[in-house]
């Protein structure tokens, strides 16, 4: 017995860290993500994309993991002033962070019951709104770190825009706690077992989709990266394996914020069974479907990027208090007023 | 009697109000006036070339050297949008004294054309707030360039090699 | 927070060649002066040591990978009209049709800039895209993408060739309906007019005391255009409109040269359509006498002026450059007094400053 877990259980644990929903996971959906991100981006601005590396011809299916490779082999420089403790340990905190979060999600439930999530608690919800608070001080410490104007400036641009956003995320969280009456992940997809909360809540699903885009730094909102005011914002100065850690952990909170709107308002793992996974596991097939509703998400959150251009830092905080949150609000109140409708069509218990 | 054309009209009108300042005023072509006047009075005849007759857009501020004659030649090009005139207000100035007052106050575009002829003239422009090297390297040390005096090097790739040891220390 | 001093280099994404010393205080820009002199060549004192046919290739490459053609055509015109030649019909009509594609050609880059500095990649692709067809048409007629040196004392050096006026019209039909897309990507999408409406406003008053020229002046307002005011070549023939803006911000600047690719996509059909048959060239004498002009052409930055002096040898006694963008400078420290730090990229774009031209 180690860790107070039998054998099996322990076999499971290192499976799910490891390979689904851990670390294989979690680097497979950054690559993956990289590559359609920049294929698709070409397409919309008429270019072609990464072409050679890779197995099948003209897709360039291997880029990014050949991306990774020549970075991860530079010459990892620091700046001669830089704060060097904080400078080196940012980015890998930043990735841990990130890849955090997917622990808390649950991504099917197992045949015998209980749910494929690498840790079971009733209050995830809560445990994740906590990694996703933590981001801006890691910005902010990274920008200071590095000793350079033009960091400095990122990060108090990051942290700026990353803290008024975050209002509008947790109100709309608010409005799900209230309408499943837990914090608990795994029960709010059971509750929507019969309709799923986008239906119910739609309001709050448009506040959670651009609140996370905000979050995440993707265009519009992408301000704190701004190539062109600020070079690079916050992670200017990083080089080499520190630099292929921040830009992956931009990816695994991609995938963590699409993974908690799946969970709270897609419905999850709910869809109708496939027969040929369901053979293998029935697992299988709640599995497909959530990373189906994941890949939406991402392509709505990706197109972003090729339509609209940035907006600047005081347009973006008025857009956030003065629209994002009202919306949020009345979501709440909403919900609060119409219970005796909705209160039938929860699932669960 | 033909009708008199705006340039001649205009030139009128100038040498009416500056009857002994103006050394020379032709029509050069349609759409161009050319004002020779002294050097002092060439504020005043700008003020009035402003404020009177509509010349409001400056084009140049450009400067000849004529080493033979040992002068510079300071030629204001100013456009009026309303008359559709161009008019090029010059003044000669000697070559070891180039003083000349700075019309910036009359067309205040005029700022980077007038730094731009004392770095490559060494004229002078009285009441210029900022009378600095421009498009020059900030170590220039040789004489403006445009004067006829300053020649280009032979062979200029030996000059710089030349300084570039200098500067690394022999 | 103190006042910080931030150099925005010639080494950075924005700025091309060009080095901005800010006042910055948190997010706000006190002050901007800009540091210019980086592609310096000297090029007025190089003209004097070289004779005027040799002086060609030098006065192009003043402005060359925008607007090559319109650089060159004040040069000619100056030169001719101290020697008082007349150039033959049918070389007027190709300078013309020269001139105009290079005018689309710069605007579309000007669109890629713009698309750049706000931050929409798309629009960078798409405009970049379509100065190929036109390129490819410039390289039919001269042999060259960029710097043509097409045009000559006296004339142009070649002629048409065969089937360009046919391949010239599908282009232009192609690249009208092409601008309905970028109105719709740009200059009517909700957040790119977010970023540019009532961002650098420069009163007409104002653009005329400093200065200003070219669409930069009419996005002001005030409707002066050398084409019109003072025609040359053989423009007085064509009918086209001279489009205005109505705020002098940043948003009129990009809308004004759409609508003048529009324009010159209009001037381009009727010249092609007119061009009379006859000499290209006429010839052109090496000396050019003792006399002064100074000549002014509307080139796709605005207008461009040149004062010669000739003194009756073969080389120019003195040559003096007066570009747009040089005009066009000062209008960037007026305009970027107390704006937010984002919106310098958008001033500095939409005055569209190059910094060869500036620094000659």
């Amino acid at each position: 017995m180690v860790l107070g877990l039998s054998l099996p259980e322990l076999i499971e644990l290192i499976l799910k860290v490891l390979i689904f929903p851990g670390v294989a996971f979690s680097l497979l959906f950054a690559m993956i993500v990289i590559w359609f991100e920049r294929k698709f981006l070409a397409r919309i601005m008429l270019r072609i994309g990464p072409l050679h590396v890779g197995p099948i011809n003209r897709t360039g299916l291997l880029q990014p993991i050949a991306d990774f490779l020549k970075l991860v082999q530079k010459e990892i420089i620091v700046p001669d002033n830089a704060h060097k403790f904080l400078y080196n340990l940012a980015p890998i905190i930043a990735a841990l962070v990130s890849a955090m979060s997917v622990a808390f999600i649950p991504y099917a439930p197992k045949p015998g019951g209980g749910y494929w999530m690498i840790y079971y608690t009733p209050l995830s919800l809560l445990a994740i709104l906590a990694i996703f608070t933590a981001r801006p001080f890691i910005m902010v410490g990274a920008g200071w770190a590095s000793n350079s104007k033009y960091c400095t400036i990122g990060a108090l641009r990051a942290a700026l825009q990353l803290l008024a956003y975050e209002v509008p995320i947790m109100l709309s969280l608010a409005s799900i706690v209230i309408m499943s009456g837990t914090f608990d992940l795994a029960r709010i997809v059971e509750a929507q077992s019969s309709i799923w909360f986008i239906v119910l809540q739609p309001v709050g699903f448009i506040v959670i989709l651009i609140a996370m885009m905000a979050e995440l730094g993707r265009r519009p909102f992408d301000i704190p990266f701004a190539e062109q005011e600020v070079v690079f914002g916050w992670p200017t100065e990083y080089t080499g394996a520190q630099f292929a850690l921040v830009m992956v952990s931009e990816y695994f909170d991609l995938c963590a914020a699409t993974s908690l709107i799946t969970v709270l308002f897609l419905g999850g793992w709910s869809g109708p069974a496939i027969p040929l996974l369901n053979d293998i596991s029935p697992m299988l097939s709640g599995i497909f479907w959530f990373l189906f509703k994941m890949a939406i998400l991402t392509v709505i959150i990706i197109m972003g990027r090729g339509i609209f251009p940035r907006l600047r830092i005081d347009q973006l905080l008025d857009a956030g208090w003065t629209v994002l949150i009202p919306l949020a609000i009345i979501q709440i109140l909403i919900t609060l007023f119409t219970a005796q409708w909705w209160l039938p069509l929860i699932g669960g218990s | 009697m033909t009708e008199k054309s705006i340039e001649e009209r205009i030139i009128e009108d100038v040498k009416a109000r500056f009857p002994e300042d103006i050394i020379e005023a032709k029509v050069q072509r349609k759409s161009r006036i050319s004002l020779s006047v002294k050097s002092e009075k060439i504020y005043d005849v700008g003020l009035f070339l402003r404020d009177k007759l509509g010349f409001d857009h400056i084009a140049s501020v450009s400067g000849v050297d004529y080493i033979t004659m040992n002068e510079f030649e300071v030629i204001y090009y100013i456009w009026s949008i309303d008359n559709k005139v161009l008019v090029g207000l010059r003044t000669k100035i000697p070559r070891d004294r180039p003083i000349l007052k700075s019309l910036i106050d009359l067309w205040e575009g005029a700022l980077y054309h007038e730094r731009e002829a004392w770095e490559m003239f060494g004229i002078n422009f009285l009441g210029h707030p900022n009378l600095s090297l421009l498009l020059l390297p900030e170590d220039w040390d040789g004489l403006p360039p445009l004067r006829k005096d300053f020649l280009l090097p032979e062979n200029p790739q030996e000059k710089l090699e030349e300084k570039i040891k200098k500067l690394s220390g022999g | 927070m103190s006042v910080m001093k931030l150099s925005m280099g010639p080494q950075h994404p924005i700025t091309g060649h060009f080095r901005f010393i800010l006042d910055v205080d948190g997010d706000l820009v006190l002050k901007l002066e800009p540091d210019i002199g980086y592609t310096h060549r000297g090029i007025e004192k190089l003209v004097e040591k070289r004779t005027y046919l040799q002086n060609l290739p030098v006065i192009e490459r003043v402005n060359s990978y925008c607007d090559s053609l319109g650089t060159m055509l004040g040069y000619l015109e100056v030169i001719e009209e101290v020697m008082g030649l007349n150039v033959p019909e049918r070389a007027k009509y190709l300078r013309v049709i020269s001139a105009e594609l290079n005018r689309i050609a710069s605007h579309l880059y000007f669109l890629c800039l713009t698309s750049v500095a706000t931050g929409l990649e798309t629009m960078l692709m798409w405009p970049i895209n379509d100065r190929e067809l036109i390129l490819d048409l410039l390289e039919r007629l001269s042999g060259q993408r960029i710097t043509y040196t097409y045009q000559t004392i006296g004339g142009v050096r070649f002629d048409m060739p065969d089937g360009f006026k046919d391949e010239a019209l599908k282009r232009l039909d192609y690249l009208e309906k092409r601008l309905e897309d970028y109105y719709k990507m740009l200059v009517h999408n909700h957040t790119f007019q977010l970023r540019t409406k009532n961002v650098g406003i420069l009163k007409p008053s104002d653009a005329v005391k400093l200065g200003v020229v070219g669409p930069n002046l009419r996005a002001s307002g005030v409707k002066v255009d050398v084409r019109k005011d003072e025609p040359y070549e053989v423009y007085d023939r064509f009918d086209f409109l001279i489009p205005t803006g109505k705020n002098g911000d940043s948003y009129d600047r990009v809308e004004i040269r759409l609508k003048e690719i529009e324009q010159s996509i209009h001037i381009l059909r009727q010249a092609l359509k007119d061009v009379p048959k006859g000499a290209i060239k006429t010839w052109a004498p090496p000396i050019v006498p003792k006399g002064e002009a100074y000549s002014r052409v509307e080139a796709a930055r605005g207008e461009f002026g040149y004062y010669l002096v000739g003194d009756g040898t073969m080389k120019p006694y003195r040559l003096k450059i007066s570009p747009p963008s040089f005009r066009n400078l000062i209008a960037l420290p007026h305009l970027c007094r107390n704006v937010p730090l984002a919106d310098v990229p958008i001033i500095y774009i939409s005055l569209d400053l190059i910094p060869m031209d500036v620094d000659r």
